[in-house]
C-alpha cells in the first residue's frame, strides 16, 4: 500500500506542473523551494531532482472524420492523411456477433470469413493471389457489433485494392465445398481455443454478465455444438438479411480525400442494390447481485486467470466519460490502483487492469489478471478490496486530474497510422456516432466533475454486483476460494468439442 | 560507406559532432521510405540520432541498450530482461513506480522495455511538450539507477518476471515445447541457449550483486543510443540532451563476446508431451546467416512464399487441399549471432504431427528442387515494401520509425541503412532462393519439434479430440 500511495502523491506534483504550463526554466535555476540555502553550484545534478516543467500544451489534434452517403444509402467515411502514399480501404458492416440466431452462435463468424473464401467466380486461391500481387492479405474481423474488412496498401494500388474488396462484398461465391472446409476450420479453431485459458475464461465471463440469452452472452466465434449446426443456407441468410449498403460502410484513410473516395465508391458500389437496415440495438442487461463464483477446472494450471465484472453502459450513456476515468484510475493505466496492488507492490500478477466496453448496447466492464496459483485467494482478495477501496478511498482530484489529461493528451499519439484511423472510422459506424465523436469525447472527459466520477465509481464498481470467473486448478480454487463466501463455486467444463 | 565516415571522426575523439544526414534519394517509388536524421555522440560515448517528423504533435523517446540475452553469464538466464524491470523501479532522483505512471499521466503512448536476444530498448512517446519529462526519466535511470536500487524491489521484480513467464511459457499453449526447441538449436554455452525469459531456477537465483555488475558493464552511457523523433525543435532537443545526458559518468564501450556459430550435424527429434495446447504440432527450425548478411533477405522470401496468405505454397497444400493442418507459418528470426528458420504447423483433430511433418517436407523438398517462381518473389518485395512504409507512420513505438533508425545503427553503425536493406530485397532471384533452401534447410542439420497432446491428459479438451 505504501507504494501506492508515493505514487500517488508523485502523481500531484507532476500535475501541478502541468495544469500551469510555462515555457521550461533556465537549467541552471532549480525552483526557489528546491534548496533555498544551498548555493547551487554544490551539487550540480540538483536540477534533476524536480521533474522538469512541460512547455506549452500543443494545440490538440483530433483526427478529423468525413462522412458522404451514396444514392444507395451506402456510407462513405474518410480520414485523409497525406504524409505517406499510403490509403487504408475497408468495408464495415452494421451486424456483428450479437445478431447470431439462437443455437447458430458463430454465423455471424462463418458468414464474414467465408467473404474471403471465393468472389465473382474466383476461387480463394484465385481471390488470394489477387490480393498477394498487392502486397497484402486481407482479413476479415467480426465484433459483437459489427464486422470489418480491409487492407492497407502503397497508394498507387488503392483502386484495384478496393475492385477487389467489391466483389468480396458484393459478390461472394459461397460455395458449398468451400463452406465445409471453412465450417470444419472452424470447429479446428474452437477445439485449439480450449487450450487456452484466455478463451476458457471468456466464454464462461460473458455467460456469467450477460446470461446465455443476451446477444453479447456468446463469444463471437461460436461454440461447438453452435457451430456444428450452422449450414451453407443460414450463411446466406444472414448474407440477405444483414448485409447490404444501407447497412455498410466504405472506409477509406490516409492519402486520399473525400471526394476522391466518393468517387470511387460510385466506381465500385454505386449500383450496389439493397434495403437491409442495421439491427436493433442489443437491450439493456440487468446487473443483478453476484449469487456464484464461475470456475473452469484445468487441473494442475500454474495460474488462475481472475475474471470480475458486470454490465457497465452503452455508448452515449450520459455516464461513459465519468465511467471511463473511474475505471482508469481504477484498473486502466499501468500506474493503476489495481495494478500497482497486484503486481508492483504483492508480485502475484505479470499485470492486472480493468477496463469499460461502451458498446451499442450496454457493453461488459471488466477487470483481470493472471495471477500465481498459490495465491489464487489473497489475489481475489485484493481485487475485492480494491473495489471496495473505491468508497473508502475516492478517487483524489489528483489521480482524476492524472486520468483526465493522460486519456486525452494520449489521443493525437494514438491516430499515427491510417490502419488506426480505419479502425477507428470503423467503429463510429459499428456505434453509429457522429463523426465530431472524438471531439465530443474530451468534451466529455473534459466536463467529468469529481462528484460525477466518484458516483459512477461507486454504481459500477460496487463488490456485490460484480460475477466472479476463474480458470485454474479446482483444487487450489476450493480451498482458496471457497471459504472466502464470495458465492457458490460452481464448476463449469470447459465445452467439449466435436470428435473428429 | 557513411557509416564508416561517422565512425572514423568518433574514433578521433572529437567533442559532440553532428552532421544533417541528407535522406539519401532512393529508388524511384522508394522517395516515401527515406527518413532524415542526424547521428552525434556525446564525449560521454552516448550515441544521438534525431529525426524530425512533425506530422503530429507528438515526439518519440526510445533509447537503446547494446546488450541483451546474449550478454548473459551461464547460469543467469533471464537476466538482462529481469533487468529491464529494475529500470521502471525508480532512481536516484525519480521516486519507486512513478516512471510509467507519469508518462501514463501526461498522455503517452507506446510505452514500453523489452529485451531480445541482442538489445534492450526502452520508449515512449509523448506530447511535444513534454520531451524534457522524457529525457530527465531516461537519463536519470541510465544514470544514477544503483541510487536507488533495493533488495524489496528486485525480489518484487523476480516475482513479477516469473509471472510472465508462467503467463508467456507454462500457461501458455506449446510454451514449454518451443523453448525445449530453441534449447536444442543453441546448446549451451552458447548465449542463445534458453529464452530471454530465462530459467525459474535462474530468475531465482539473481542477486543484487548481479544487478550492479550488470549494470556498471553494459548501461554506461557509451553502450547506448538515444533516439529522438517527431514534433521537436532541433535546437532545443540538443540543449535538453545536453543538459540530461552530458554529466552521466561513462567508462569504455563494453567489447561484444564474440562467439562460434552453431553447426547442427544430424537431424534432432524432439517429442514433447503438450499439456496445454489441445492439438499436435510440428516445428522445424534450421540455423540461417545472421540479420542482414547474405542470406537472411532470401530467407524473408523463402517464408513469406511458404507461409504467408491463403495462396502460400503451405496453405494451399496443409489447409486448404489436404486439410490436415489448422494453421501454418514460416518466418526467418533475424538475430545478430546466427538466425533461425521456421516452418510450423498445428494439426486438424485426430492428424498426428508426423503426418504433418511428411508434408513439411514434401514441400521443403519441391523448393529445393524448383525453387520459388518470379511472381512469387516479386509479392514478397511489395508485401515487404509495404510494410517498411507503414511501419513509418509511427514516430515510436515497436517498428517505427525511432526504432527503425535504431536497429539499423545497432546492427550496422548506420541508422541510415533502409536503402541498402531495401536493395538487399532486389538482389533475391528465384535460384538464390532454391540455392538457399539446398544450403540451409538441410533434412540433416535442424531440429524437428512434436509437441503432442498426452492421451490420457486430466484436460477434457485434450481427451476429447482422440
Amino acid at each position: 500500500m505504501r507504494r501506492l500511495f508515493v505514487a500517488v502523491s508523485l502523481l500531484a506534483l507532476a500535475a501541478a506542473c502541468r495544469t500551469a504550463p510555462e515555457p521550461a526554466p533556465e537549467p541552471s535555476q532549480p525552483p526557489a523551494s528546491e534548496a533555498p540555502a544551498t548555493p547551487p553550484q554544490e551539487d550540480p545534478e540538483a536540477f534533476r531532482n524536480q521533474p522538469p516543467k512541460p512547455g506549452e500544451p500543443p494545440e490538440l489534434v483530433l483526427p478529423k472524420f468525413e462522412q458522404a452517403k451514396l444514392d444507395n444509402g451506402l456510407t462513405v467515411l474518410v480520414s485523409t492523411r497525406k504524409e505517406l502514399p499510403l490509403v487504408f480501404v475497408g468495408v464495415a458492416f452494421a451486424s456483428g456477433g450479437s445478431q447470431d440466431p439462437k443455437g447458430k452462435w458463430g454465423l455471424a463468424d462463418i458468414t464474414y470469413k467465408m467473404l474471403l473464401e471465393g468472389a465473382a467466380g474466383k476461387d480463394s486461391q484465385t481471390l488470394d493471389q489477387a490480393f498477394q500481387d498487392l502486397g497484402v492479405s486481407p482479413s476479415v474481423s467480426v465484433n459483437p457489433d459489427g464486422a470489418f474488412v480491409g487492407v492497407r496498401v502503397l497508394e498507387r494500388n488503392a483502386d484495384e485494392a478496393l475492385a477487389l474488396l467489391s466483389d468480396v462484398v458484393r459478390r461472394p461465391n459461397f460455395a458449398q465445398k468451400d463452406f465445409e472446409r471453412r465450417k470444419k476450420l472452424q470447429l479446428a479453431e474452437l477445439v485449439r481455443a480450449m487450450g487456452s485459458p484466455g478463451f476458457l475464461a471468456q466464454q464462461a465471463y460473458l455467460d456469467a454478465v450477460f446470461g446465455p440469452a443476451h446477444p453479447y452472452g456468446h463469444p463471437v466465434s461460436g461454440l461447438p455444438a453452435t457451430v456444428e449446426t450452422v449450414t451453407l443456407k443460414d450463411v446466406k441468410g444472414f448474407y440477405q438479411k444483414n448485409v447490404g449498403p444501407r447497412a455498410a460502410a466504405l472506409v477509406m484513410t490516409g492519402d486520399v480525400t473525400l471526394e476522391e473516395a466518393v468517387a470511387l465508391a460510385k466506381k465500385y458500389f454505386g449500383d450496389w442494390k439493397g434495403s437491409t437496415t442495421p439491427p436493433p440495438l442489443p437491450p439493456e442487461p440487468a446487473a443483478l447481485p453476484r449469487q456464484q463464483v464461475v470456475y473452469v477446472p484445468k487441473p494442475g494450471l500454474d495460474q488462475t486467470v481472475v475474471v470480475v465484472g458486470r454490465p457497465g453502459v452503452a455508448v452515449g450513456h450520459p455516464d461513459e466519460y465519468a465511467l471511463e476515468l473511474a475505471t482508469t484510475v481504477f484498473g486502466g493505466f499501468f500506474g493503476s490502483r489495481l495494478n500497482m496492488n497486484l503486481r508492483e507492490d504483492k508480485g502475484y500478477s505479470y499485470g492486472a487492469g480493468a477496463s469499460t466496453d461502451a458498446r451499442l448496447g450496454v457493453g461488459p466492464l471488466t477487470a483481470s489478471s493472471a495471477v500465481r496459483k498459490d495465491v489464487t485467494g489473497p489475489a481475489l482478495t485484493e481485487f475485492f478490496r480494491e473495489m471496495k477501496g473505491i468508497r473508502e478511498r475516492p478517487i483524489t482530484q489528483k489521480e482524476l486530474e492524472a486520468a483526465r489529461e493522460g486519456l486525452i493528451r494520449a489521443i493525437p499519439g494514438g491516430f499515427e497510422s491510417v490502419e488506426g484511423l480505419g479502425a477507428s472510422a470503423a467503429q463510429l459506424f459499428f456505434l453509429r456516432r457522429p463523426m465530431d465523436e472524438f471531439a465530443r469525447t474530451v468534451t466529455g472527459l473534459e466536463k467529468a466533475t469529481p462528484a460525477e466520477v466518484q458516483r459512477v465509481a461507486e454504481k459500477y464498481l460496487g463488490p456485490d454486483a460484480m460475477q466472479v470467473v476463474l480458470v485454474g486448478d479446482p483444487e487450489v480454487i476450493q480451498q482458496q476460494v471457497g471459504p472466502m463466501e464470495l458465492g457458490k463455486l460452481t464448476p463449469r467444463e470447459p465445452v467439449a468439442p466435436p470428435k473428429r | 560507406m557513411k557509416a564508416l565516415i561517422t565512425a572514423a571522426v568518433l574514433a578521433l575523439g572529437l567533442p559532440a559532432f553532428a552532421q544533417q544526414q541528407e535522406a539519401k534519394p532512393l529508388g524511384p517509388g522508394r522517395e516515401a521510405l527515406a527518413i532524415p536524421h542526424e547521428k552525434y555522440k556525446l564525449p560521454n560515448g552516448l550515441e544521438v540520432i534525431l529525426a524530425r517528423d512533425p506530422k503530429l504533435p507528438v515526439v518519440a523517446v526510445n533509447v537503446w541498450y547494446h546488450v541483451g540475452a546474449y550478454n548473459e553469464q551461464p547460469g543467469r538466464t533471464g537476466f538482462a530482461h529481469l533487468f529491464e524491470h529494475m529500470m521502471f523501479q525508480g532512481s536516484k532522483h525519480v521516486p519507486d513506480d512513478v516512471h510509467i505512471a507519469m508518462l501514463e499521466q501526461l498522455g503517452a503512448n507506446d510505452l514500453n522495455g523489452t529485451t531480445n536476444f541482442d538489445r534492450t530498448n526502452y520508449f515512449e512517446t509523448v506530447p511535444s511538450n513534454h520531451l524534457a519529462t522524457a529525457l530527465w526519466l531516461e537519463s536519470d535511470r541510465m544514470g544514477f539507477l544503483l541510487d536507488a536500487l533495493d533488495e524489496k524491489k528486485l525480489r518484487t521484480q523476480q516475482e513479477v518476471v516469473k509471472n510472465e513467464r508462467r503467463q508467456g511459457y507454462e500457461t501458455r499453449p506449446y510454451g514449454l515445447a518451443q523453448e525445449k526447441l530453441w534449447k536444442a538449436l543453441f546448446p549451451a554455452p552458447h548465449p542463445y541457449h534458453g529464452k530471454v525469459i530465462g530459467s525459474m531456477e535462474d530468475l531465482n537465483a539473481a542477486t543484487m550483486e548481479d544487478v550492479k555488475a550488470f549494470f556498471r558493464t553494459w548501461y554506461a552511457p557509451s553502450n547506448a543510443t538515444l533516439a529522438v523523433v517527431g514534433d521537436f525543435d532541433p535546437k532545443e532537443a540538443r540543449a535538453l540532451i545536453e543538459k540530461y545526458f552530458s554529466t552521466l559518468p561513462s567508462g569504455p564501450k563494453p567489447e561484444k563476446p564474440q562467439v562460434a556459430p552453431v553447426k547442427i550435424s544430424g537431424e534432432k527429434v524432439i517429442r514433447h508431451d503438450e499439456k496445454v495446447g489441445t492439438l499436435p504440432m510440428v516445428v522445424m527450425s534450421w540455423l540461417t546467416p545472421p540479420y542482414l548478411t547474405e542470406g537472411d533477405a532470401t530467407a524473408d522470401v523463402l517464408a513469406n512464399a511458404l507461409g504467408t496468405g491463403k495462396s502460400s505454397r503451405l496453405y494451399k497444400r496443409l489447409v486448404q487441399d489436404k486439410e490436415l493442418a489448422q494453421s501454418v507459418s514460416a518466418h526467418q528470426q533475424s538475430l545478430g549471432a546466427q538466425s533461425v528458420f521456421t516452418l510450423e504447423a498445428v494439426a486438424r483433430p485426430g492428424v498426428t504431427s508426423d503426418a504433418l511433418a511428411k508434408e513439411l517436407d514434401a514441400v521443403l523438398e519441391e523448393v529445393r528442387r524448383e525453387g520459388i517462381t518470379q511472381q512469387e518473389l516479386n509479392r514478397a518485395r511489395t508485401r515487404f515494401e509495404t510494410q517498411m512504409l507503414a511501419g513509418l507512420q509511427s514516430v515510436g513505438g515497436f517498428g517505427g520509425k525511432a526504432d527503425v533508425l535504431q536497429s539499423y545503427n545497432h546492427y550496422t553503425g548506420d541508422p541510415g541503412f533502409l536503402d541498402e536493406d531495401l536493395e538487399r530485397y532486389d538482389a533475391v532471384t528465384p535460384e538464390k532462393v532454391r540455392a538457399f533452401a539446398r544450403e540451409y534447410l538441410r533434412p540433416d542439420a535442424r531440429v524437428v519439434l512434436h509437441a503432442v497432446p498426452s492421451q490420457n491428459d486430466s484436460a477434457p479438451a485434450a481427451k476429447e479430440t482422440h
